[in-house]
């Protein structure tokens, strides 16, 4: 008995030291994955790229649940294309309403969201060239579509934040980051300085693109999954918009022309299978959403509530010809509430077949390019060309032929960008780009007019970011 | 040589015989109360060195002289004196009074003599019949220095409880929960039946909390269960059935006929009547009374059953318990059901003692979604449905008509359609081992194995007919069933030694302690429902075109913590205490570089009534005690927050990596360093007992969101840093103000001033977050808007003050001030018992106040965005023509909810339980051979006195953000038989 006593004792005690081995404190993530070990193959920074693009379908950025939609529907609702209606839920009347405040969460999301992007564009970069030893070409795919990503989303940041876009302006653009590094208190470049930025990221891409293991994504197909990534052609149409909205003719015509050499116009037929997502013909980059992301435009119509929060105007309405227009049935519908019709912004409603919201946003399509390279033979006083470009998308949308030229061609270009490229994160800056008035002439009877000297062109920096960052200036007025 | 040896030994006896006139002392201790044995006791000799520690059996031997005095003393027990004799067997008594109640602290246990701590014990009898299935909800008003806030009234959720102020801003700042040894969550109270409980012990400073390290700087409360005892077999039945209802609604929103006549007049943004009513219309709906809160709400009941045996031989002890809990929640359709069964049983043999204590619960929650501002939350939608829309059409069936109004979804329909189900198992399993060692006195050894097993099934059915249900992936319903279990295992071994030499008594003992945690879970949810099925029977298949595509998940997270202590104690003549306490610990959570951290503490105690010079005073108890030491705290964020994580993701059917978790290489513990002093003091024969204490504690390391440039896609970084302080007094004292025959009356009250200060932000000024600030000089979580001054009479807008205090029309979030602190500097609880002969009545009132509340809720019924939808009676005031004197801005302002307008006044005063018992007379109850009989009857949450426009004052985290489920007034009666 005594033996045994004195075995479990001396097990007792021994046990009191058994523990000490510290390894016990050592874990490690299994469903998650430490960064500090990994990427140390080509393999995982395909997958932070992949995880770059998954980043453009964020709730303030290309997605709307819960979310400012900020690059699809928002322009649109800050301007004269739509109109908030009793449906709301009044999520969105500070935009509308042009009475943001730094302090608004919708304006810290489209910030933190084009940033997060640009984050995971520079994780995708983040040590990428120790591998280009082992297999350069590769390594130049991943890379060029992590810098064009990256030069997009300043873009983006640039049409919100800065004051202005000419090429050469001295006013301020946006913070340019190229690094992972939250350490960093970047302050904003000129805008003539963060357009250099997005340029060469640009520029750098094209060029890598030369010279990859194997081609980002077909060519050709026109198939509903197709052009979901970012190629040559893309970073081409990035290009000439940016240059469209630098003001710089020569390129916005040569980049604009790349593209509509090698992605041709959907026919009038053709047309409204872009919005349900049969085709990607005339899409030149087609961010794809699927069941379980976001939907889009869900806060202007949410398709799954038959909500309409706004509603088109009158106004915008009255530029189509609504029985001859192809555009006018693919982009809107008169849809039963309470047991009367009423017309609404139906363009993302879904696939085909389904009316759920979850839609593929179409970034970028040839008809911008037509309209880009009219915008830029006009300003060139090249009318002839100019007609030429918009009659030829006219004709492809059903829309009547014109005769414009002069101003009034200028005009006409303005109309047509705005009848083509509804709900596309285009109509509020291409206001601001040209310091126009909105005036709601209709369906408005509170905040009908913002004048060119408003504070409200330029977004707030938000509040969170001036208390961070002392090298942040922010916009006049606020 | 074996007689050589027999000689040498028998020699020396007799020398020492001769020296000493020694006797050789042998016996056992028992317990006067049942009998049985108890082992550790020690029995010294007066006015020598020598003492003995009695074996598992209770049986000790010692030499003494033969006309010494023997001393037994044992924690929790009265200490006895006996004269010398060749055997001397006695029974000794438990403590009756404040000095020789024994407090645990989990490692160690002491008499409150002893403790040099701060320690609030509440006796589980005490609390144990309030109508609360969470056990911590009836410590409200207690115990002072404890902040208990009901928070939600739903079955089964957890109440918050903060210990001495909010020690972290971003780390937990609950505290430690310790039942027999084992941490356990405050999740898992709802399957835990608190009838099994004993005892509460609230550590509440570093000398008590030091011992659990890392884990220790919220406080801890330790929960012992109930033992067997050794005497014949009791029985013990108790019942009871309560009735609980919702207190009143302070937030009053318009009336059919008030909503009709406002849409009619209001010009709002959409013009007047916004939706569209003709004169008909309008007339008809302002005779309707919706009546959606008579619809979602009903009168709760609550049943409990419960038996509990107990007995037992002097070797082996048990308590057995099995409970039944069923409590509807006021929500109709909410409810929590729970079954339990307990087995205590410990068994001496030898030198050994082995306990057992064994717990299973099982409990079935049905619940629904609160603290939210989502249209589809029932509790939101009572507030949001016109209210000239009745819940149902006359033929019964679900009335959509405000879905097609204002795009209300049916919350009845949403709330009974789609039901809610959380199945908990639960296990919790104490194995103990203890050694006492016969070949050196008062060496022990100890290993404590422990699991906590938790096993969560959640089941969400999300009807095709609801709005939920159109809104799910295919838009027609979805069925989602997710378990996780969670498995926590520790290991606590131990070495220890206790020695009285004269008047030196002291104890040393030594700890390994291993914890391991490991989280698991598995989930599905599919998509498309139709047919019979209410589970996952009913989903349909995915196929390309119907969307139906079902999504699986799963998760594991680790941790680990170990650690090594010691924990000493010494003491002088019984008045001079010393207690200190070393531990090391590391944890597999924190930075490499940064994982272990060593603390400690240190305190001292002087029993002052026991030196001679206070022999004829008033007080017949009064001791000085201060300590000082540290705790920490690591519970925040994820299981890997240091790491930088890559979670999954996937674009266009591809799986990629995104960044989830920033790197934290530097994150650590957070650190509370506190000090304590207190006197503790019995007047008067003990009628009168009291403690007061003052505490500073001050937390370093603070875990704080450091604000970082949003254009690292992220706004702020967890971060240790900067210095935040808690500083109070607490006072506690119970009287007995009147001692009579038949009647006697006791008071008792505490009080508690906390003062909460940021010290310290790493060199910043102050951090914000959204409503809230932390500001160098101020209170944590400091609400942080802009000031509201008035309504312009000419124009209906709303006027701000700016930072300076003039006078603004323009919002600007630079003119935001600190508008108050969310948590209460200052709260406690009264109790009043009245007894007459049989009968008990208990009064307790609780109270806080000094804090405010933002009232996010108010903001969605006051937004004049919404005047189409239900608003609250405010609005009727609302500006409408110039000249207008009123505190409701115009329809059209713009709208900046985050300003004073909506800041309320927290403070209350509850009538938080009233008890009538009544037990019958012996003689009567021995009739129906019963021992005890007792009938009760009790009110919970009577009434509040209050000013926050909502339900219930009480909101946690200073946000009243909206699906406020509030804590009900209940009425329950019960019984109680023993036999």
């Amino acid at each position: 008995m005594k033996k045994i006593v004195n075995y479990i004792f001396s097990a007792l005690v021994g046990s009191l030291f058994l523990a000490s081995c510290t390894k016990e404190i050592d874990q490690s993530p299994t469903y998650t994955l430490n960064g500090e070990e990994r990427f140390k193959t080509i393999n995982d920074y395909e997958y932070a790229l992949t995880g770059a693009y998954s980043q453009f379908l964020a709730n303030s950025y290309y997605g709307s649940t819960s979310g400012a939609n900020a690059f699809v529907a928002l322009p649109d609702m800050m301007s004269d294309n739509l109109y908030e209606t009793s449906e709301s839920l009044v999520n969105y009347t500070q935009f509308s309403g042009w009475y943001y405040t730094a302090d608004d969460g919708y304006v810290e999301d489209i910030w933190l969201d084009a940033y997060s992007v640009v984050r995971q564009a520079n994780l995708t970069l983040r040590g990428i060239d120790n591998l280009a030893s082992q297999n350069p070409r590769a390594v130049n795919r991943i890379k060029a579509q992590a810098l064009a990503i990256r030069a997009l989303s300043h873009f983006d940041l640039l049409r919100y934040f800065g004051e202005d876009y000419g090429r050469n302006s001295t006013k301020l653009g946006v913070p340019y980051v190229d690094r992972f590094d939250i350490e960093q208190k970047p302050a904003r470049l000129t805008v003539k300085a963060t357009w250099d930025r997005i340029e060469a990221d640009l520029k750098e891409a094209k060029n890598l693109m030369g010279n990859m293991d194997k081609e980002i994504q077909s060519a050709t197909s026109t198939a509903a999954s197709a052009r979901s990534l970012i190629d040559p052609m893309v970073v081409n149409a990035i290009l000439a918009r940016m240059y469209n909205y630098a003001g710089v003719q020569d390129s916005a015509i040569k980049y604009a022309t790349l593209v509509i050499n090698a992605r041709p116009l959907a026919t009038p037929s053709e047309y409204p299978q872009i919005w349900k997502d049969v085709t990607t013909k005339e899409v030149v980059w087609s961010v794809k959403f699927q069941a379980f992301n976001s939907d889009i435009g869900g806060n202007v119509y949410y398709a799954v509530g038959n909500r309409a929060s706004y509603r088109p105007t009158t106004n915008l309405l009255a530029t189509y010809n609504a029985s001859t227009d192809v555009r006018y049935p693919s982009f809107f519908s008169s849809i039963a509430r309470r047991g009367t019709n009423r017309l609404v912004a139906s363009k993302y409603i879904g696939k085909e077949g389904r009316t759920d919201g979850i839609v593929d946003f179409k970034a970028f399509r040839t008809s911008e390019m037509y309209l880009i390279r009219a915008e830029a033979y006009a300003r060139l006083g090249n009318d002839v060309q100019a007609l030429l470009d918009l009659n030829t998308l006219r004709q492809a949308r059903n829309a009547a032929s014109g005769l414009e030229t002069g101003a009034a061609l200028l005009d006409a270009i303005f109309v047509e960008r705005r009848k083509e490229l509804f709900m596309e994160g285009q109509r509020f800056f291409d206001l601001k780009r040209t310091t126009r008035t909105i005036n709601r002439t209709t369906n408005c009877s509170n905040f009908c007019t913002l004048e060119p000297a408003a504070r409200e062109w330029n977004l707030p920096i938000p509040q969170s970011e001036i208390q961070a960052n002392p090298a942040i200036v922010q916009n006049p007025g606020y | 040589m074996r007689r050589l040896k027999l000689l040498l030994a028998t020699g020396l006896l007799f020398c020492v015989q001769i020296l000493w006139a020694q006797v050789q002392v042998t016996g056992k201790v028992t317990d006067q109360k049942d009998g049985s044995p108890l082992a550790g006791v020690t029995v010294t000799v007066k006015n020598n060195n020598r003492s003995a520690v009695t074996g598992a059996e209770g049986t000790y031997s010692i030499s003494a002289p033969d006309n010494g005095t023997l001393v037994f003393s044992f924690v929790g027990y009265a200490t006895l004196e006996r004269p010398v004799g060749s055997v001397v067997n006695v029974a000794l008594a438990a403590g009756e009074n404040a000095m020789t109640e024994v407090v645990v602290t989990g490692y160690t246990s002491q008499t409150r003599r002893a403790s040099t701590g701060s320690i609030a014990r509440v006796k589980a009898d005490e609390v144990r019949l309030q109508p609360v299935a969470s056990f911590e909800q009836q410590l409200q008003g207690k115990s002072a220095g404890v902040l208990i806030q009901s928070g939600s009234g739903q079955p089964g959720s957890a109440a918050n409880v903060i210990i001495r102020g909010k020690g972290s801003v971003l780390g937990s700042t609950q505290p430690l929960y310790i039942v027999d040894g084992i941490q356990i969550s405050a999740a898992d109270f709802q399957s835990l039946n608190p009838s099994d409980f004993e005892s509460y012990n609230i550590l509440k400073d570093a000398v008590s909390t030091s011992q659990y390290g890392s884990r220790g700087a919220n406080g801890v409360i330790v929960i012992t269960t109930k033992k067997g005892t050794a005497n014949k077999t009791r029985l013990t039945y108790d019942y009871q059935y309560g009735i609980g209802e919702l207190p009143e609604n302070k937030l009053k929103l318009m009336n059919a006929a008030e909503k009709i006549a406002f849409e009619m007049s209001a010009d709002g943004i959409y013009g007047t009547n916004p939706n569209g009513w003709s004169d008909e219309e309008a007339d008809s709906l302002s005779k309707v009374n919706g009546n959606w809160a008579g619809a979602m709400f009903r009168k709760a009941k609550t049943q409990q059953h419960q038996i509990s045996l107990t007995g037992g031989s002097e070797r082996t002890r048990f308590f057995v318990s099995g409970s039944a809990f069923d409590q509807e929640g006021v929500v109709t359709a909410t409810g929590l059901k729970r079954y339990t069964g307990r087995i205590n049983l410990d068994h001496s043999v030898n030198d050994f003692r082995l306990g057992l204590n064994a717990f299973v619960g099982s409990s079935r929650l049905e619940n629904t979604t609160e603290s939210n501002t989502g249209i589809g939350s029932p509790l939101n939608a009572i507030r949001w449905h016109l209210p000239y829309v009745t819940p149902y059409l006359p033929d019964g069936s679900y009335n959509d008509a405000d879905m097609a109004i204002q795009g209300q979804p049916n919350a009845l329909k949403e709330l009974l359609e789609n039901p809610r189900t959380n199945r908990q198992l639960k296990g919790l399993a104490a194995f103990n081992l203890e050694y006492r060692a016969p070949f050196l006195q008062g060496l022990t050894a100890k290993t404590n194995l422990g699991v906590d097993f938790t096993d969560n099934t959640i089941q969400r059915y999300v009807s095709p007919t609801t709005y939920l249900g159109s809104q799910q992936t295919g838009g027609q319903g979805s069925f989602a069933q997710s378990n996780n279990r969670n498995r926590r295992f520790s290991v606590t071994n131990s070495l220890g030694y206790r020695k009285t030499t004269g008047d030196h008594a002291f104890g040393i003992n030594l700890f390994n302690e291993l914890i391991q945690n490991r989280f698991t879970s598995f989930g599905f949810t599919g998509y498309g429902l139709a047919g019979a099925f209410r589970n996952a029977a009913g989903i349909i298949p995915g196929t390309p075109t119907n969307g139906f595509i079902p999504t699986v998940n799963g998760n594991e997270t680790t941790s680990a913590l170990l650690s090594y202590f010691a924990i000493g104690d010494y003491n002088y003549k019984g008045k001079y205490f010393l207690n200190g306490t070393v531990r090391r610990d590391g944890a597999s959570k924190l930075a490499e570089g940064k994982k272990w951290t060593t603390f400690g503490s240190i305190g001292g105690s002087w029993v002052i009534s026991s030196e001679d010079f206070m022999k004829n005073s008033l007080f017949n108890d009064l001791k000085l005690k201060v300590g000082y030491g540290s705790a920490a705290n690591s519970n925040v964020g994820n299981d890997y927050e240091a790491l930088e994580l890559f979670g999954p993701t996937s674009y266009n059917g591809v799986g990629g990596l995104v960044l989830t978790n920033l790197a934290k290489p530097n994150l650590t513990w957070e650190i509370r360093n506190m000090f304590n002093a207190g006197i503790d003091f019995g007047l008067l024969k003990n009628r009168v007992n009291g403690t007061f204490e003052v505490y500073n504690s001050v937390t370093n390391g603070l875990y704080l969101n450091r604000q970082i440039s949003g254009t690292s896609g992220t706004t702020s970084i967890l971060t240790n840093m900067g210095r935040m302080r808690n500083r109070g007094i607490e006072a506690t004292i119970t009287a007995a103000i009147f001692k009579g025959k038949g009647f006697n009356w006791t008071l008792s009250a505490n009080h508690t001033y906390n003062q909460n200060r940021i010290l310290e932000l790493d060199g910043q000024p102050e951090n914000i977050d959204g409503l809230f600030i932390n500001r160098v000089g101020e209170s944590q979580n400091s609400l942080y808007v802009v000031r509201f001054a008035r309504v312009d009479p000419q124009t209906g807008e709303s006027i701000y003050l700016t930072k300076d205090g003039k006078e603004t029309k323009t919002y600007d979030p630079n003119d935001r001030v600190i508008a108050g602190r969310t948590d209460p500097p200052h709260f406690g609880g009264v109790t009043n018992t009245f007894g007459y002969k049989g009968f008990e009545l208990g009064v307790l009132f609780t109270y806080m106040f000094g804090n405010k509340v933002y009232n996010n809720d108010r903001t969605n019924v006051e937004n004049p965005g919404y005047y189409y939808s239900s608003v609250a009676e405010s609005l009727q005031r609302a500006w409408t023509k110039a000249g207008d004197i009123t505190d409701v801005p115009g329809l059209m302002d713009e709208y900046h909810p985050e300003t004073t307008r909506y800041v309320e006044d927290g403070k209350f005063l509850r009538l938080r339980n009233v008890m009538l018992s009544y037990a019958l007379p012996a003689n009567v109850a021995g009739k129906i051979k019963a021992s005890t009989v007792r009938f009760f009857i009790q009110g919970q949450n009577l009434y509040t006195w209050h000013n926050v426009l909502a339900y219930d004052p009480e909101v946690p985290s200073g946000n009243l953000l909206g699906a406020q489920y509030p804590p009900l007034k209940t009425w329950t009666f019960g019984a109680t038989v023993g036999f």
